[in-house]
C-alpha cells in the first residue's frame, strides 16, 4: 500500500526525499528572510506615518495577498526567459528564481499582516519611547518589540504561504531533481507519474509542519495576549 | 519666587495655534515657564490641556509656534528655534510627558526604568544604581523584577514617574496624574512630585478639577475656551 511504503520512506531517511524536504525548507526560508525586513518597514510606514497615498497602499497591499501564485510564476517566467526583459540574467529554472517568485507570493501578506500588528500597537508606545528621549529609530525597534509576536505570526503565516505553494516555484523552477525540486513541485510530478508513495510522503510532512506552525502561532498568539 | 537656579532653564512660548479638523482647540497662546516652577494647569475635559502638553512635548506639531529659550541664566543669552524640527528636538530634549494613563512597555519594571537611560552612556552599575535609587521613591523597591503587565494601575503610574525622573529632564508633564488613583497610590505620587521639585525639575500638572488640593504649585495656568489665562496661585 503507498502509505505504508510512504512511512517506509519517511522514516528510512530516504536521501532524495529528505534532500527535497531540505531544499523546500531552504527556499522558502531564504524567501522570508529577503523580504520580511522591507515589508515590515513598509508596514511600520503605513500604520505611523501620514502621507496622501496611504489607503491606496494598504488596499493594494490586501488585494495582492489573493493573486493565484500560478500568475506570480508566469509573470516572472516570461520576465525571465531567455527572451524575456531580464532574460540575460539567466535565473530562469533557477533556486533564485524560486525564492524571487515566493518573495513576490509572501511580501503582500507579510505587510498587510504586519500592518494590521503594527496598527494596533498602542500610540502610547511611540510616544513614551520618543519623550524618554529615544532616537527615532530605537524608537521604531521598540513599537517592532512591542508587536513581537503579532510579527512573528505575521511571518509564520507568510512561510506557510509559500513553503506549499506550487504555482509559482514550478514554473520558474522547472522541478529540477537535486536543485529546484521543492516539496509542492515533487508532489505535483510524482502523482502525475502514477506513483504515490513519495507525493504522500511529502503531503505527511506539510501537513505536519501546517499543524506545528499553527500549535506554534496559537502559542504565540497566548503569549500575545498574557503581556497586554 | 525663588532666586533662580543656575540651571535653570526658561523658556518663551508663544503664538501656539492649533486646529484639528477645523476646530480651533489652541488660539494664540503666549507664555513663559521656568523649571523652577510648579505649574497647576486646569481647564474642562477637552479644553485642549493633553494637547498643549504634547506640544510642549515635542509629540504633537503645531499649527503655528514661536519658541525662544534661556538655557543658564548668567549668561542672558536668548536662543530662538525658528524651525518645527530644531523646535521639536529642542522640546523632546527638555521635556518628558506623561500620559494620563501611562504606557509600560512589556518587560519588567527594571526594563521599563531604565529605557531611557540605555542611550546615555551609562555603564551597566550606573544604570543599575539609578534604577534602585528610583524604585526607593516611588515605595516599590521590591518590584523591579515584577512584569509590568502585572501591576496595579497606581503601581504603572508610579513606575512612569519614576522612569521620566531617572533621565532629569528640564519639565516633566504630567497629564492627569490623579485620574486613576487611589488614596495610597495618590499620597505616595504626592512624595514623588515633590522629590522632583527638590531635584530643580520644572513641573506641569493638569487636571479638569480646579481644586487640585494638597500640592503646593506656584502657579496656576487656566485653559478655557482655546485661551489661557494665569490665575492667583
Ligand atoms: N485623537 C483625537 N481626534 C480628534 N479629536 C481629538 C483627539 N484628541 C483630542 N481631540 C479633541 O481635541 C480637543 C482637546 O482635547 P484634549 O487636549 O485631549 O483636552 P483635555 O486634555 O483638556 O481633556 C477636544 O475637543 C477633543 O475632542
Ligand atoms: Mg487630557
Amino acid at each position: 500500500m503507498a502509505t505504508l511504503q510512504a512511512l517506509n520512506l519517511l522514516f528510512s531517511g530516504d536521501t532524495e526525499l529528505w534532500e527535497i524536504i531540505f531544499l523546500s525548507f531552504s527556499v522558502s526560508f531564504r524567501a522570508i528572510l529577503f523580504s520580511a525586513p522591507l515589508a515590515i518597514m513598509i508596514a511600520f510606514c503605513l500604520a505611523y506615518l501620514q502621507f496622501p497615498a496611504r489607503r491606496f497602499f494598504i488596499a493594494l497591499f490586501n488585494t495582492a495577498m489573493s493573486i493565484p501564485a500560478v500568475v506570480v510564476g508566469l509573470t516572472l517566467y516570461l520576465l525571465l526567459s531567455r527572451s524575456g526583459p531580464l532574460g540575460d540574467l539567466k535565473l530562469l529554472f533557477t533556486q533564485e528564481a524560486m525564492i524571487i517568485g515566493q518573495m513576490v507570493l509572501c511580501f503582500p501578506l507579510l505587510v498587510a499582516l504586519s500592518h494590521a500588528t503594527l496598527q494596533a500597537v498602542d500610540r502610547r508606545a511611540w510616544e513614551t519611547a520618543i519623550t524618554l528621549g529615544a532616537h527615532p529609530f530605537r524608537a521604531v525597534f521598540t513599537v517592532l518589540k512591542e508587536a513581537r509576536f503579532g510579527l512573528t505570526a505575521a511571518i509564520l503565516a507568510g512561510f506557510g504561504r509559500i513553503i506549499a505553494e506550487v504555482g509559482s516555484s514550478m514554473m520558474v523552477g522547472g522541478n529540477i531533481l537535486h536543485y529546484t525540486r521543492n516539496i509542492p513541485t515533487a508532489i505535483a510530478l510524482e502523482t502525475s507519474k502514477g506513483s504515490f508513495a513519495q507525493g504522500i510522503a511529502l503531503g505527511i510532512v506539510l501537513l505536519l509542519m501546517a499543524l506545528l506552525l499553527n500549535l506554534f502561532l496559537t502559542y504565540i498568539q497566548g503569549q500575545g495576549e498574557h503581556s497586554l | 519666587m525663588s532666586i533662580l537656579n543656575k540651571q535653570a532653564t526658561i523658556l518663551k512660548l508663544g503664538d501656539i495655534n492649533y486646529k484639528r479638523n477645523k476646530q480651533i482647540i489652541l488660539h494664540n497662546l503666549n507664555f513663559e515657564i521656568s523649571s523652577e516652577n510648579f505649574i497647576l494647569m486646569t481647564g474642562q475635559n477637552g479644553s485642549g490641556k493633553s494637547t498643549l502638553l504634547k506640544i510642549m512635548a515635542g509629540l504633537l506639531k503645531p499649527d503655528s509656534f514661536d519658541l525662544s529659550y534661556k538655557q543658564c541664566v548668567q549668561t542672558n543669552s536668548i536662543e530662538k528655534k525658528n524651525s518645527w524640527s530644531a523646535a521639536k528636538k529642542f522640546l523632546r530634549q527638555n521635556f518628558c510627558y506623561l500620559h494620563q494613563t501611562p504606557y509600560l512597555f512589556s518587560g519588567t519594571v527594571y526594563d521599563n526604568i531604565a529605557y531611557g537611560l540605555r542611550h546615555q552612556g551609562l555603564s551597566r552599575s550606573e544604570i543599575s544604581h539609578k534604577v534602585s535609587e528610583a524604585l526607593k521613591i516611588i515605595a516599590l523597591p521590591h518590584l523591579g523584577n515584577r512584569n509590568s503587565y502585572a501591576l496595579s494601575g497606581g503601581e504603572k503610574q508610579r513606575v512612569a514617574i519614576a522612569r521620566s525622573w531617572v533621565i532629569h529632564p528640564a519639565f516633566i508633564l504630567l497629564d492627569e496624574p490623579f485620574a486613576n488613583m487611589d488614596k495610597h497610590s495618590r499620597n505616595s505620587a504626592y512624595d514623588i512630585i515633590n522629590q522632583l521639585k527638590e531635584d530643580n525639575i520644572g513641573i506641569i500638572l493638569t487636571s479638569h478639577d480646579p481644586h487640585s488640593g494638597e500640592l503646593d504649585f506656584n502657579r496656576h495656568m487656566h485653559l478655557h475656551q482655546g485661551g489661557m489665562i494665569e490665575k492667583q496661585a
